[in-house]
């Protein structure tokens, strides 16, 4: 009798093989965490990998001090209940210079508080490559992601020069003044995560679940005022609804969503249901066009 | 068949997180002009789960367009800037959806002749392809040359899409005269299952909904056909094989080998052997993060303990003892050549198998296919877009299989020492192993060489073995490009101290 794996044991197995071989072929790896649902799947999976050994990586967390407030206490606890090395890396430059996601383009603030300490980040430790959570479902540019990319030196990313990948075989083999980004949950889609979170019965931060949150409403889209630095229009004032997130990143360019699932099972319910995408919550991406393919020639994971 | 996990799931998960039956990665080719990105955005469309704003998106861009009552569902696929600009697909793209059955993975890649190598490395992910023809034109060249392709890397279920039926009058006759030539083309291949659907990608026809405009045609819907296939079996009844990724430990007495079953099935209590070394022990304990399995399948990341430490590391491959792979240093292969550098005699290139590394100590190119009438035009050099015969000789064995006899132990890369660049992905039609005859001019590189010098900082820890083997890899490999034909000492313990 032959016997059929599930999808989410195949997915897990993948990137399970992905985490092993990234490890094996580069000599400093690090996961980028960011402290959302995929980061939760990756460290959880990162975990799997190596048991009964603890991954031999750090966690970096590029802090754009825009966070939400659960979601960094959420990271700190992770880090500390795991016994991982985290390293929180804010661009100090673009801290003094006052940059905020309120009076600067989406492109701007992201390019300054994201991408440019990302690769601060990154040179600075030395590391060689760096996994992180991008899932090809997302948008069309990371629809055509290798799942070991490589960077140029400066980090960049030529989409019209990738690396062939061929059948289970990644090769890792660095070349001069290059790094890599690896990317386990690849074949991955948003259903499959929620799925795997509800299955493994992983914590995610308390953001996901719908509760009473203070938010303004601009150009159709729901924003929780996450503390005082919102800056309120005339005559706006904040009103409590019952809102959860599918995406979390900067609170103030971070859509929530109205609902009522307050618990896993009603999360993976609604996503199962859900009508629209979830970058359709995502302000940055939807700058402007062929925005996400841009960000990442520029080093943006 | 029953799904081992989805038996547990039932215990423990409510059905709204239930799983999936598996994944079917499905390949497109076929060229802008035969309707591709067409048709798989008409499978978004109809079969699956896509989201209401990408829906919308398009119904936008339509009304904006003004094509007058079609939707453009090409733009559905088409990823990056560049291939919208010029209206073509260059890179493979990954596509997935859902059906209430099962997950697909639709991997979209070009048609054109000078992307050979990205629908090569696209179909080298495949379960099954479909190959796409207007039906106007029937099967061409270009569809001859798709299907040598798949065939190489290993593509064994094709369907022929024959698209554009409306074009031609929804004839009966046309759809058969094409589905002729498609089975008289398919004669010469290895394909295992090969059908023909007659479909109209932009009005829908026997994509998903069936079509009422061929009534002549009884045969399945797409759709319905490729929720018939069965994902991946083809690896579970081959011989075992699990290729070493690394060895953790728990600090104690734990020392497990890790690795993804690439073929067949381990069972607690059977025998396993490591070529490389000649050792053979047993499996006392199969152990993953959650708990502890009976068997491991092709397909499962697990972790292995044996019943003797065996010194078995990285690169090697755990097999079923009763048909193990060939501890090969000579090989011949055919591969497709994929960088835009040619091959080079004087490059140093390294060959990349599933989970070892090991310097080429010389490759010679033998012929190169005329993919159009499939014969073989004798060769030295090859370019982006060949597909060669090549005979390769590595520096030091490694654990490998023909690619006929087990696939995930039969393929390599072969990498550009330097650059790191993949230049080319190849199968293996033959192993053979060392051979001690007209070795007089070889190199051999032993153990004591290394260690009275490079190595001495290094001792006998798992990571200075690793670190021992890569120093050597790396000697090995210049002196290869130096032109020193070398081999390097089988490593085994018993000659390390």
């Amino acid at each position: 009798m032959t016997v059929a794996l599930s999808h989410l044991d195949l997915l897990e197995a993948e990137s399970i093989h992905i985490f092993r071989e990234a490890a094996a072929q580069f000599r400093r790896p690090v996961l980028l965490y960011s402290i959302g649902k995929d980061s939760t799947v990756l460290l959880h999976l990162a975990r799997k990998a190596f048991w009964p050994q603890k991954p031999p990586f750090p966690l970096l967390h590029v802090d754009t001090t825009w966070k939400f407030r659960d979601m960094i206490a959420f990271r700190d606890r992770t880090a500390r209940e795991h016994g991982l090395e985290l390293i929180v890396h804010v661009n100090e430059e673009g801290l003094k210079r006052g940059i905020n996601p309120f009076d600067y383009a989406p492109s701007v603030y992201t390019d300054i508080m994201k991408t440019q300490p990302l690769k601060q980040a990154l040179d600075a430790h030395g590391f060689d490559a760096a996994f992180g959570g991008a899932r090809r479902d997302e948008e069309a540019s990371r629809a055509k992601e290798r799942i070991f990319s490589f960077r140029s030196e400066g980090h960049r990313w030529d989409p019209r020069r990738q690396r062939p990948e061929m059948w289970w075989l990644l090769n890792g083999r660095l070349g001069p003044g290059e790094t890599a980004r690896i990317f386990p949950l690849s074949n991955w889609t948003e259903k499959d995560v929620w799925r795997y979170i509800a299955r493994e019965g992983l914590e995610v931060v308390p953001l996901y679940f719908a509760a009473e949150r203070p938010t303004v409403e601009r150009n159709g889209q729901l924003i929780v005022c996450d503390d005082e630095r919102m800056p309120l229009r005339t005559g706006e004032r904040p009103v409590m609804r019952r809102v959860r997130f599918r995406t979390l990143g900067c609170w103030p360019l971070t859509a929530a969503v109205p609902s009522n699932a307050a618990d896993i099972a009603s999360v993976v319910a609604e996503t199962l249901a859900a009508r629209t995408s979830e970058r359709q919550g995502r302000l940055i991406d939807h700058d402007q066009t062929g925005a996400m393919e841009r960000k990442k020639q520029e080093g943006y994971f | 068949m029953t799904a081992l996990t989805s038996i547990a799931n039932a215990e423990r998960v409510p059905a709204y997180a239930r799983d999936l039956n598996g994944i079917v990665r499905l390949l497109t080719c076929g060229s802008v002009d035969d309707g591709k990105s067409t048709l798989i955005g008409r499978l978004l469309w109809d079969a699956s789960d896509l989201y209401e704003d990408h829906r919308e998106n398009l119904q936008r861009s339509a009304r904006s367009a003004g094509i007058n009552g079609h939707l453009d569902y090409s733009q559905l696929v088409d990823g990056l800037v560049a291939e919208r600009e010029q209206g073509i697909t260059i890179d493979v793209a990954w596509r997935y959806f859902d059906t209430a059955m099962r997950r697909f993975v639709v991997i979209d890649s070009p048609g054109h002749e000078q992307y050979t190598r990205n629908m090569a490395s696209g179909a080298s992910h495949a379960d099954v392809a479909v190959m796409l023809v207007d039906a106007r034109h029937g099967v061409k060249r270009q569809t001859r040359r798709h299907a040598a392709i798949l065939d190489i890397v290993g593509v064994r279920r094709v369907v022929l899409a024959v698209n554009k039926m409306d074009l031609v009058a929804w004839s009966e006759e046309r759809f058969r005269s094409i589905e002729a030539d498609f089975a008289a083309l398919l004669g010469r291949f290895g394909f295992t299952e090969a059908v023909a659907i007659p479909v109209c990608a932009l009005s829908g026809d026997n994509v998903a909904t069936r079509s009422t405009a061929m009534p002549w045609y009884s045969g399945p819907t797409l759709i319905e056909h490729l929720e018939s296939v069965e994902p991946g079996m083809a690896r579970a009844g081959l011989p075992f094989r699990m290729p070493v990724q690394t060895v953790l430990r728990d600090g104690r007495d734990f020392r497990g080998l890790a690795g993804t079953v690439s073929a067949g099935t381990v069972r607690i209590g059977e025998d396993v052997v490591d070529v490389l070394s000649g050792r053979q022990a047993r499996v006392v304990r199969i152990a993953t993060m959650n708990r502890d399995l009976e068997r491991a399948v092709h397909g499962q990341a697990v972790v292995i303990q044996l019943d003797a430490d065996i010194d078995v590391a990285r690169g090697a491959v755990l097999a079923s003892p009763q048909s193990p792979p060939t501890a090969a240093t000579r090989l011949e292969t055919q591969l497709v050549w994929l960088s835009d550098r040619g091959f080079d005699g004087d490059t140093g290139y390294l060959l990349r198998t599933a989970t070892d590394l090991v310097p080429v100590a010389a490759l010679e190119i033998q012929s190169v296919l005329d993919l159009e009438t499939l014969g073989r035009t004798p060769a030295s050099h090859c370019f982006a877009n060949d597909i060669a015969l090549a005979r390769i000789e590595l520096s030091r064995a490694a654990a490998l299989d023909t690619f006929a006899a087990n696939p995930g132990t039969g393929v390599f890369m072969l990498v550009d020492a330097v650059s790191g660049a993949s230049v080319a992905g190849g199968a293996l039609l033959a192993v053979q192993g060392a051979t001690r005859a007209g070795k007089a001019e070889t190199f051999m590189l032993t153990h004591a060489m290394l260690e009275r010098g490079l190595c001495k900082d290094l001792g006998t820890s798992a990571r200075d073995r690793q670190e021992f083997r890569r120093r050597a890899n790396e000697v090995a490999l210049l002196l290869a490009a130096a032109g020193v034909p070398v081999e390097l000492e089988v490593d085994d313990q018993s000659s390390r101290r």
